[in-house]
């Protein structure tokens, strides 16, 4: 069976059969008592004979006299309670005429409910009175109630982030659903004009809601993930969800349009003001109320090149383009298209246009105009791609953009961390080829098969030379595009402080010019996935590894370094045995802090500590060595709902260990509630004297369902031997859960290996844990992998 | 069916009962209470004595419903009442063994 089926009947034939109830229950309950000077009239979606199968049912009872409303109580509950024991949810206001045609300030949705009215019962003439007073009201009202659902819109679209792009949509009222087709067909009436036409839209929007109502047996509007998964069958969401996105976006650019339109006709001190900034205006346009209109209403003809100054212009001045310019670009679409196609020297002017400060809105205008796709066709491909992962939350398209305005916010940030960046970016010379490369950078994506990046550079290469870019910065933007990953993979999953890490990373970007404009280009990347993919743990991993790889492109020789043998005898002792990497990682105040603990664990039997550092917590414990220490550590720390993000365990010739955690605080408990770090504390201190059962301890967290019944993830596990000059390198995929990392630590534990550094990411359900591990000072031989293989397979 | 009772942060209510019906659960009952779980009251000065208040007021939902929903409720529940702060509260589920609406006798789930 087709899940989705045309809405009309359904809506048609539900309509129906409520009007039989409430006409039916009005005979009986309200005619007797009152047969003149009472009307009952359905109003919003049921005065528009749009019922979906569980809607809310917007009756209204019209009474002639204020005298009568108060009469009626008893029969009204009678009238009500039918309507209810039918199972209608009903939604209903007791009103005179007069109070129908007055401004409900607190409740302005109510006015807006009697834009849809239709008789079903009662006294018509009644009702007649009605329907002829109210478009006077409306008339007269008109700024008033579109000035107040530009209020409302604004208010339920900020409760949605003010984006159409959301994994689980609810279809009603985010951005670019049912309410914003409502919206603009409410404008359109109170104005008195034709509402655009949405028609492919609306129609599908219907069906959707449809069929939300019918499966789950309720007013259910949120297209979850399992629904995506129904509606579109085997393997076919993400295609399916380019198609809801389209018709969202259509939507909401129609619905924002027209509610834009209204708010600049005033003629108030603003609006003066706007026009005084006409100034601006050249020979080619002219601005009034914030918006671009063309001098020459058919310029694109003989002068194409115009579009390319408009977009300029925009990215100039920062201002949108007016509904009638926008006609003509698309008007004239065809003949843009032919004309660059031809190619030739565009590439000046696009770049000027990437470097001009309004490059994200001009940008969006060009896409938004369908110029971008008509500029570069390989970007066509990519117009609304779903990337269904649970965890990229853009469309292809859309990611492209964000990334992009992420790297134009960052020269304002004012955060320390970010700053940073914001400093390597007022290095680099041309912007424009970074802003150049991020545009292109997953058009492969579009072709849909096999790794994206070799077909993005095929794509890019193509769009670059029919632009006529200059051969230089052609090689720069194929090398970020080919190697937009790079950062990005050892950042997280790779430890930053082993050399061989680091040489890898050089050996492969180069130069330090290119470096800069890599840790950029992947900065933009990943803080563009969703609002909060770039966590602070992240952004301090990426600059480790541009530091990483910048040391050693500029051979700078590391400055941190103790000498061991000039340290007192105490110090030397605790040292002893300990990787030369733990000098290298750690500063001379770590190192000190790290001793002091040491000391009381010799007296303690154990020590920890927890302190916070640029948002990520880290714990460092010092006790004696003993199996399945660093798991049990690890789990311990999950039971309190913490993420841990790296691990490192190192080990002296005493038989004390040091392990050190970085860990996220997804709940943010330990900084709301201070006491919470101190029973963190001493929870690990008694796991690690085996006081305190680990097992246990996990089992009061529960374990989270996946996303959807698609989702689920199939684990897998590559060694590697080759990233690391002297530990085994395990990269391990599974599906998330609390007390994963400590099963899998235990089952290195029993394998008898030794873990050095552990490393996790998580997207979304998914985790990507890293270790680093070595079985009597070596790396693993083949027959050892094997059976780690097998225990670790067990337990993902 | 299932029962839910969630004690939480008075304050927290209104946008609780938004949450809830938001997933289309409207019936429900509302009670304040006093009690204290680990958060054990807090010390207030009054007139310059210290004294110690052992039961804070909390609010009491509670609500049947269908067994499938439960997670979704559960879950909404926890978003819309958490501040991350000790005391905000509890959640308990209960299994229902029927549900009778007094005024026309309904049984079951078309009770609730």
């Amino acid at each position: 069976m087709q899940p989705l089926s045309d809405a009309a009947p359904v809506l048609a034939s539900r309509t129906l059969a409520v009007d039989r109830i409430v006409i039916r229950s009005h005979e009986e309950y309200l005619r007797p008592g009152f047969p003149d000077g009472l009307a009952v009239v359905a109003v919003g979606g049921f005065g528009r004979q749009e019922l979906f199968p569980h809607s809310d049912v917007d009756v209204l009872v019209l009474f002639e006299k204020e005298a009568a409303v108060a009469a009626s109580k008893e029969a009204m509950a009678a009238f009500l309670r039918a309507l209810w024991d039918q199972r209608l949810r009903v939604s209903q206001s007791v009103r005179t005429v007069a109070e129908c045609c007055e401004l409900h300030e607190g409740n302005i949705e109510l006015n807006i409910s009697l834009l849809d009215h239709r008789f079903l019962a009662g006294d018509r003439s009644l009702y007649e009175k009605l329907a002829d007073r109210l478009p006077r009201f409306l008339h007269g009202q008109r700024e008033n109630l579109i000035r107040r659902l530009g209020r409302l819109t604004r208010a339920r679209h900020s409760r949605y982030q003010d984006t159409i792009y959301h994994l689980e949509p609810n279809i009603k009222e985010t951005p670019g659903g049912l309410r914003d087709l409502h919206l603009a067909w409410w404008l359109a009436k109170l104005r008195q004009v034709q509402p655009e036409a949405l028609e492919d839209a609306r129609r599908f929007l219907y069906s959707v809601r449809c069929f939300l109502h019918t499966q789950s047996g309720r007013d259910n509007n949120l297209l979850s993930f399992d629904a995506q998964e129904e509606i579109a069958g085997p393997g076919g969401a993400a295609d399916w969800m380019r198609e809801y996105l389209r018709h969202a976006r259509q939507i909401h650019r129609s619905a924002m349009r027209s509610l834009e339109t209204g708010e600049g006709t005033g003629g108030s001190m603003l609006a003066q003001f706007r026009d005084w900034r006409a100034r601006v205006s050249n020979a080619d346009f002219t601005v009034a109320r914030e918006r671009v209109y063309l001098k020459s209403p058919h310029g694109f003809e003989p002068d194409p090149e115009l579009a390319l100054r408009l977009f300029r212009f925009v990215a100039r001045h920062g201002f949108r383009l007016a509904a009638d310019t926008e006609r003509r670009l698309a008007d004239h679409l065809p003949v843009l298209r032919e004309w660059f196609a031809r190619g030739g020297v565009l590439w000046p002017a696009l770049r000027e246009i990437l470097e001009l400060p309004h490059v994200v809105l001009a940008l969006r205008e060009m896409h938004d105009a369908g110029v971008l796709g008509a500029l570069f066709p390989e970007w066509e491909r990519i117009d609304c791609l779903v990337v269904r992962d649970f965890y990229h939350r853009y469309t292809v398209d859309e990611h492209s953009l964000v990334a992009i305005q992420t790297l134009a916010e960052l020269r304002t940030t004012e955060d320390p961390a970010r700053r940073r960046f914001a400093d390597l970016l007022a290095e680099i010379e041309h912007p424009a080829a970074l802003c150049f490369a991020l545009l292109l950078h997953d058009t492969g994506k579009g072709s849909g098969v096999g790794p994206h990046i070799e077909e993005s550079i095929k794509q890019a290469d193509a769009a670059m030379e029919r632009i006529g870019m200059p051969a230089a910065d052609r090689k720069a933007i194929r090398m970020l595009i080919d190697r937009h990953l790079d950062l990005s993979a050892v950042m997280t999953l790779r430890d930053v402080d082993d050399r061989a890490t680091a040489r890898a990373l050089a050996g492969r970007i180069e130069t330090v010019e290119q470096l800069t404009s890599l840790t950029l280009v992947t900065y933009a990347d990943i803080s563009a996935v969703n609002p909060t993919a770039m966590t602070p743990w992240r952004l301090e991993q990426l600059w480790l590894a541009y530091l990483a790889a910048h040391r050693e492109l500029t051979r700078e020789l590391d400055t941190v370094r103790i000498q061991a043998s000039a340290a007192p005898p105490e110090m030397a002792d605790f040292l002893e045995g300990f990787p030369v990497r733990y000098l290298r990682t750690h500063s001379e105040a770590e190192i000190a802090a790290h001793f002091e603990l040491d000391r009381a664990c010799r007296i303690m039997g154990v020590a920890a500590d927890v302190s916070r550092r640029n948002g990520v917590y880290q714990l460092t414990v010092a006790t004696r060595d003993r199996q399945f220490l660093f798991a049990s550590l690890a789990g311990a720390l999950s039971s309190f709902g913490m993420n841990i993000l790296k691990a490192e365990a190192f080990s002296n010739r005493q038989g004390r260990i040091l392990d050190t955690f970085a860990f996220a605080d997804p709940s943010r408990t330990l900084e709301l509630n201070p006491p919470e770090v101190d029973r963190l504390r001493l929870t690990i201190e008694r796991v690690a004297l085996g006081k305190a059962d680990v097992k246990e301890l996990l089992r009061r967290r529960p374990a989270p369902a996946p996303p959807s019944r698609e989702a689920r993830i199939r684990p897998s596990i590559g060694f590697d031997d080759e990233a690391s000059a002297g530990a085994t390198l395990v990269e391990i995929v599974a599906q998330d859960r609390p007390g994963l990392l400590y099963d899998l630590a235990s089952a290195f534990s029993e394998a008898g290996c030794n873990i050095e550094v552990v490393l996790i990411d998580t997207e979304a359900h998914k985790a990507i844990d890293v270790f680093y591990v070595t079985r009597d000072g070596r790396k693993l031989d083949p027959r050892a992998q094997a059976v780690l293989r097998e225990r670790l397979l067990m337990v993902c | 069916m299932k029962k839910v009772e969630a004690i939480i942060q008075p304050f927290k209510l209104e946008e609780v009962k938004e949450a809830l019906i938001g997933i289309g659960i409207d019936g429900m009952t509302v009670s304040e209470v006093r009690g204290h779980g680990r958060q054990k009251g807090h010390k207030e000065v009054y007139r310059g004595q210290e004294y110690q208040v052992d039961l804070l007021p909390k609010v009491k939902l509670e609500m049947v419903i269908p067994a499938a929903r439960l997670d979704e409720v559960v879950r909404t529940l926890v978003a819309s009442a958490r501040t991350g702060k000790i005391g905000d509260g509890k959640i308990f589920v209960f299994d229902v063994a029927d549900a009778i609406r007094i005024r026309n006798d309904e049984r079951g789930a078309a009770a609730i």
